[in-house]
């Protein structure tokens, strides 16, 4: 396979993952801004919360004054100086799935082909919050249609394993992303009030889909220590930073057909890294002031893994 | 349904005379009676959303970069009875030959020039004769055209004739194989009475020629790696690049893909480097290559042409076959038949006047509303008058034009181009036609039965180009012994 090709494959599948995760994370926070009626610095904070997971604040703010749910739902969902807002990550996805169509399954290309035309017609300047809220509905149905496709059309040969990897490198990332940026909110927010904030740790859960199954699991108390083990390291969590990096791995050996050669061995190590990193995390408590410098970490391990697949595979 | 259509001194497809279809036609017309209006007009929309959806688009280029789009399809069919395919296949297959014999011959030795067949300079002085690029190459086969696309117009006898020769990189081909996969699924009842040439295996004939051009020092000549360059998702025909790489199944690349070493052509994959025998190219002569041609050339690989020169890779269809194709050149090919073949011509050309000549010159500037002018370097129906269709203004503008560059220009008398009736907002009504026919091949030279219709849409209208809004439609060659009365 072209490295150009593989390296599309991969963008690809992050390109559409980070689309339904932001759809995820900005449909959350406009549910329970609906519930918060309290205005001031908590919304805002919470509002520069999602951006922060999504986007960027500080690009946020070179545009627009205020924090205002609209705009700040307009930056996210439409605007096209933000490079990932989700119509410009959906863009992206059809422009890298056009140019590997021969490779990719007709259907998937149809499927992403008929959603960025639909999108093309749409006027997005008059758009109203509610119609947002169908649009993030709409990004999150077309991703699970996407990876169904996935799943049900496509040979388990090279093709399968780079889209496979793509996501599962964009979810780990987006999850550490979600962790810091909640660390770092909950512990200004201690350092204002003096009390705990267990409200963030409940965002967190939601953002990442998962509050439900954390109910199922843990008491409906918001124990910061057992979230934060939750969506690091819980196995059987399709979101935990763990499960994803698992999958990344086992992507990559099926790439290798189970063989560490010379010029993936980089690579292994790296991901044999993070494992370990994982393993201290689970059987030593952290305290909340560790985790912080943790979760950098994690952010640079990935960055590095996305950095090294790439010279693995010789992507441009 | 055809009520009301009107008859005139075109030719017409379909129609004999206002009341009586062709013979051929006849079944056609039949069933077409049986249908409402509004289930035609149902079946054309959902015929038009299949090439949407799919993504079967070109790219219209404008100022601010390009839009895609689909051809609009037309549900009519051209159909052609099997005695004059013939004749247009065994004329097409001549047509190549000769030109693929002139191909060789300017590029080795010039003998058709020192015999003065064709007049030195404009082979010399062609804008697309590589002499130092593509003199001498020795290639497989001695095999210039692996693929053309011959354009043909009936006049209004009724005669086929030959417009244009497309021998660098005809494109439309996908649209030939997408019109009948439509047709096929959104009018199925007309396939049950018609015995048509199928369009099947027609790719492996495709592959088979693609694969004979095994470069002398390939390391796997049984087996030889072909690969399809495309200048990107970007270009106008990105859609014909990627139908014909994944229906011959080679790998689709760009320029970015490959990689020059001792003047060996790789391209670049997740597990290195692999050797690549064969290049089908769809970029220009001019971004080939930046080492031999425009340097600026971001497209291209260094080192491409001096490989081929080597004969470590082959390249097809071969550099420099513009100088073939050219809209003055084309005047000569029926004398290269002649010459090379030693055969009459099977299928004539449009008469064409040069305008360098004083004389002639001075006849077509006193005719020009009624003749149609043509730049020999452009093409897509770019820079060109219609004489009878132009404004006076349009008029007065090309009397400069051919006043300052008469050499860039040839006249040719208005064709009254034949006319199918078309199905659109709801209504039939007459529209011009050509058709481009594919001749494929090496050693032997293979006609893809039927070809793409190409339809003006906009009444009255002669272009047919689809970047100036024209249509397309499947076209059907009759099978010998099948009735004539289809």
């Amino acid at each position: 396979m072209l490295s150009r090709v593989a390296s599309s494959l991969f963008w690809m599948a992050r390109n559409v993952e980070r689309a339904e995760s932001n759809a995820r994370v900005l449909e959350s926070r406009l549910i329970n801004a609906l519930e918060t009626s309290e205005y001031g610095a908590v919304a805002v904070s919470d509002w520069e919360t999602v951006l922060d997971i999504c986007a960027s604040t500080e690009e946020y703010r070179t545009m627009y004054d205020a924090c205002e749910p609209k705009d700040i739902a307009y930056y996210i969902s439409f605007h096209r100086y933000n490079i990932n807002s989700i119509l410009n990550c959906m863009e992206n996805a059809r422009n890298n799935a056009r140019s590997i169509r021969d490779i990719i399954p007709e259907e998937l290309w149809e499927t992403l082909n008929a959603h960025y035309l639909t999108m093309q017609d749409e006027d997005y300047k008059t758009w109203s919050i509610r119609r947002v809220h169908r649009f993030l509905q709409e990004i999150k149905t077309f991703s699970y249609t996407m990876q169904g496709i996935v799943e049900s059309c496509m040979l388990r040969e090279e093709a399968y394993h780079f889209i496979k990897i793509g996501k599962w490198l964009e979810r780990a990332e987006k999850t550490s992303r979600v962790l810091n940026v909640v660390c770092e909110k909950t512990k200004e927010a201690e350092e204002l009030t003096q009390t705990s904030h267990y409200y963030y740790w409940l965002s967190a859960l939601q953002f990442l889909n998962g509050h439900d199954a954390y109910l199922k699991r843990f008491p409906p108390t918001m124990e910061p220590s057992q979230v934060l083990s939750f969506l690091i390291s819980y196995e059987q969590f399709p979101r935990s930073i763990e499960y994803c990096m698992e999958h990344v791995r086992e992507g990559v050996m099926k790439l290798e057909d189970g063989k560490v050669s010379h010029y993936s061995e980089e690579l292994f190590n790296a991901l044999d890294h993070v494992t370990n990193e994982f393993m201290k995390i689970k059987f030593q408590k952290i305290s909340t002031e560790e985790i912080g410098p943790f979760l950098d970490r994690f952010q640079n391990d990935c960055n590095r893994i996305s950095y090294l697949f790439a010279g693995t595979y010789y992507f441009v | 349904m055809l009520q009301n259509y009107p008859a005139s001194s075109f030719y017409d497809e379909m129609m004999a005379d206002a009341e009586s279809t062709r013979p051929h036609y006849e079944k056609f017309h039949r069933i077409l009676q049986q249908m409402t209006e509004e289930e035609l007009h149902e079946k054309h929309e959902t015929a038009q959303l299949n090439f949407l959806r799919q993504g079967i688009t070109f790219t219209v280029y404008h100022k601010d970069g390009g839009t895609e789009r689909t051809m609009p399809f037309d549900l009519v069919p051209i159909i052609i009875p099997p005695d004059q395919w013939e004749t247009i296949e065994r004329g097409a297959k001549q047509r190549v030959r000769a030109l693929n014999h002139f191909l060789e011959d300017v590029y080795n030795g010039k003998k058709i020039l020192e015999d003065g067949i064709i007049p030195r300079e404009f082979v010399e002085n062609n804008q697309y004769y590589f002499e130092q690029q593509a003199g001498g190459l020795s290639l497989p086969h001695k095999n210039h055209i692996y693929l053309a696309g011959i354009d043909l117009i009936r006049d209004n006898e009724g005669t086929y004739r030959v417009l244009e020769d497309n021998l660098r990189n005809p494109s439309g081909m996908s649209y030939v194989f997408q019109n009948r996969f439509v047709m096929r699924k959104v009018f199925p009842e007309f396939f049950f009475e018609h015995d048509i040439c199928t369009l099947e295996h027609q790719m492996s004939h495709l592959h088979q020629a693609l694969l004979s051009h095994v470069p002398e020092n390939s390391k796997n000549p049984q087996a030889p790696t072909a690969v399809l360059q495309t200048p990107g998702m970007y270009n106008s025909a990105y859609y014909d690049h990627v139908f014909l790489a994944q229906q011959m199944g080679i790998e689709l690349i760009e320029g970015q893909d490959l990689l020059i070493k001792d003047h060996v052509v790789y391209m670049k994959t997740v597990r290195g480097l692999q050797r690549v025998d064969i290049i089908y190219r769809r970029i220009d002569d001019e971004f080939l290559d930046p080492k031999e041609f425009r340097e600026d050339s971001a497209l291209g690989v260094p080192g491409l042409v001096e490989a081929c020169r080597r004969g470590n890779v082959s390249i097809v269809n071969s550099v420099g076959n513009g100088v073939a194709d050219d809209k003055a050149v084309y005047a000569f090919v029926p004398d290269m038949i002649r010459y090379y073949l030693e055969e009459e011509p099977i299928l004539p050309n449009v008469d064409t006047y040069f305008l360098r000549d004083e004389k002639t010159r001075e006849d077509v500037l006193s005719r020009l509303p009624e003749l149609v002018i043509k730049n020999v370097g452009a093409s897509g129906g770019y820079d060109m008058l219609i004489g009878p269709q132009a404004s006076p203004e349009e008029i007065e503008r090309f009397r400069k034009k051919i006043q300052e560059t008469p050499e860039q220009y040839i006249a040719q008398p208005t064709i009254q181009l034949s006319r199918a009736p078309a199905f659109q907002e709801q209504r039939f009504y007459p529209c011009h036609v050509d058709l481009r026919v594919y001749a494929v091949g090496s050693d032997d030279v293979h006609v893809l039965p039927g070809g793409l219709s190409r339809v003006a849409l906009k009444e009255g209208s002669l272009v047919v180009n689809s970047s100036q809004g024209g249509g397309g439609k499947d076209t059907w060659v009759l099978r010998k012994g099948g009735s004539e009365h289809a």
